[in-house]
């Protein structure tokens, strides 16, 4: 638990890390509601682009100790890799789950109209640990911090564009319509709708299923490459 | 003049930043490729498509971001630990600053037109007056560089000016309503059309294909004014700054 410990604390430390991980879940919580589309207010769409974001900023954390040498030293303390990516990633998951919750019960409490805010949240809750895997497999690439968050923010901005989070997908033609069912972004958005138009809970439940498929995935990934 | 023998360099080191290029051209292109699929036959209610007004807010849009690449290179070369040996050079440190500058705005420019001439001749968008579109990039890229000069001398930590600087570029993306519509009160309305660099060139370039010259130039007169404001300021910030 020491990692975790102090993988919670380093986060917290930075202050730019601080203003991203507690200011812009509660901007989200403000913004209006757009009409027709989408389904939930702006805000609850957005979020899904800020928590891609919150994830790589939390995993070059990772790339810090690699090029400091850190998980060189960690190698010959009596701990094991899977300790040291566990501790990491607990405290990351953890850090995200809260602002999940802060984003859809902070909604409720000033009257959001959010259709099933429990579910909202498990949607939330899947989708940022897909987050986090995508941006663990990410950083296993790159060897400069910099670097590594930069590329990101241009793979987070097709990502959020063809997942229909910026654009509906209504507008899409064909071809890219198909594309979009790659991006874990397009199946956020089929949850988002389902919580507004949805009947069936299968559904519901295929969303998650893809989405924790994703994150089995890239953790996959991630930690094949051994961090030093 | 021996400060005019660096620029051939400064550019190239610019031309080499691998990151730049991807973020302010390859980025933009794809986007507007991507838009252009989807949005190639959608007209709204004047008549215009709507693939004409994003390839203008596109371009202009990536112009907020150009001044990333000046204050990259000013804090490099001035106030790193490259300051002394900076010194020790034999020439004028103000003029090699002013040629940052000037080759990290000039960078911007040549991204603004590489954007106009893709979404010209690749994607068939008629932009207009080409002519006046450029001189409203320039603007932009001249006030985007003064924006994150300033930012740059005012604030103590580097990151955190960097981060300052894409919250100029974001929050009047934002503000111009491009994501998503604004609140209609009297603060959100200006910052939505006066008090913003780029509803201000938006516009002006818009009007200027209505044939309204004169109501663009007034748009180009503000972001002048504006520019000529924060020169003044950035010179002040840069000297207590420097020393």
């Amino acid at each position: 638990m020491t990692i975790f410990r102090y993988t919670l604390i380093r986060s917290f430390g930075n202050k730019t890390n601080l203003l991203f991980l507690t200011l812009f879940p509660v901007i989200c919580i403000f913004l209006p509601q757009g009409e027709p589309w989408p389904p939930l207010p702006y805000g609850y769409q957005y979020f899904g682009i800020v928590m891609l974001f919150v994830g790589i900023r939390l995993a070059t954390l990772i790339i810090e100790d690699r090029v400091n040498g850190v998980v060189k030293r960690l190698a010959i303390a009596p701990i094991s890799y899977l300790h040291y990516l566990s501790g990491h990633l607990l405290a990351y998951a953890v850090i995200m789950v809260l602002q999940c919750v802060i984003v859809v019960y902070g909604g409720v409490a000033i009257g959001r109209e959010l259709a099933q805010p429990h579910l909202l949240l498990l949607l939330y809750v899947s989708y940022s640990f897909v987050a986090l895997a995508i941006a663990l497999a990410w950083v296993s690439i790159f060897r400069s911090k910099d670097t590594a968050f930069l590329v990101y923010m241009s793979l987070i901005f097709f990502m959020s564009i063809l997942g229909g989070l910026i654009i509906p997908l209504e507008m899409f033609p064909d071809l890219l319509k198909r594309l979009a069912v790659l991006m874990p972004t397009y199946w956020l958005e089929r949850g988002l709708d389902w919580l507004v138009y949805g009947e069936r809970m299968a559904d519901y439940w295929i969303v998650q299923g893809v989405l924790w498929l994703y994150t089995i995935l890239f953790v996959t990934i991630g930690s094949f490459k051994k961090l030093y | 003049m021996r400060v005019i023998s660096t620029l051939p360099f400064t550019l190239l080191r610019m031309l080499k930043s691998y990151i730049f290029l991807l973020l302010l051209l390859v980025v933009p292109m794809l986007l507007l490729t991507f838009f252009y699929f989807i949005l190639s036959d959608a007209v709204n209610e004047s008549g215009e498509s709507y693939l004409y007004e994003t390839a203008i807010s596109q371009v202009l849009v990536f112009q907020l971001f150009g001044g990333s690449i000046v204050m990259t290179f000013i804090h490099y070369d001035l106030f790193t630990k490259h300051k002394e040996r900076m010194q020790l050079l034999p020439f004028h440190l103000p003029m090699y600053a002013a040629s940052i500058v000037a080759c990290g705005t000039l960078f911007s420019i040549i991204l603004g037109v590489c954007l106009m001439v893709f979404s010209h001749f690749v994607l068939g968008v008629m932009l207009g007056n080409e002519l006046w579109m450029l001189v409203i990039i320039c603007l932009m890229a001249i006030l985007s560089s003064l924006v994150c000069l300033i930012l740059t001398f005012s604030v103590k930590s580097f990151k955190l000016a960097e981060r300052l600087s894409e919250i100029y570029g974001i929050g009047f993306v934002v503000l111009a309503g491009l994501f998503f519509p604004m609140p209609q009160t009297p603060f959100f309305q200006f910052m939505g059309s006066y008090g913003n660099p780029l509803a201000l060139s938006i516009m002006s370039v818009k009007e200027m294909n209505r044939g309204n010259s004169s109501e663009a130039l007034q748009y180009a007169c503000i972001l002048l004014l504006a520019i000529a404001v924060l020169f003044v300021v950035m010179l002040l910030t840069g000297r207590r700054k420097w020393g």
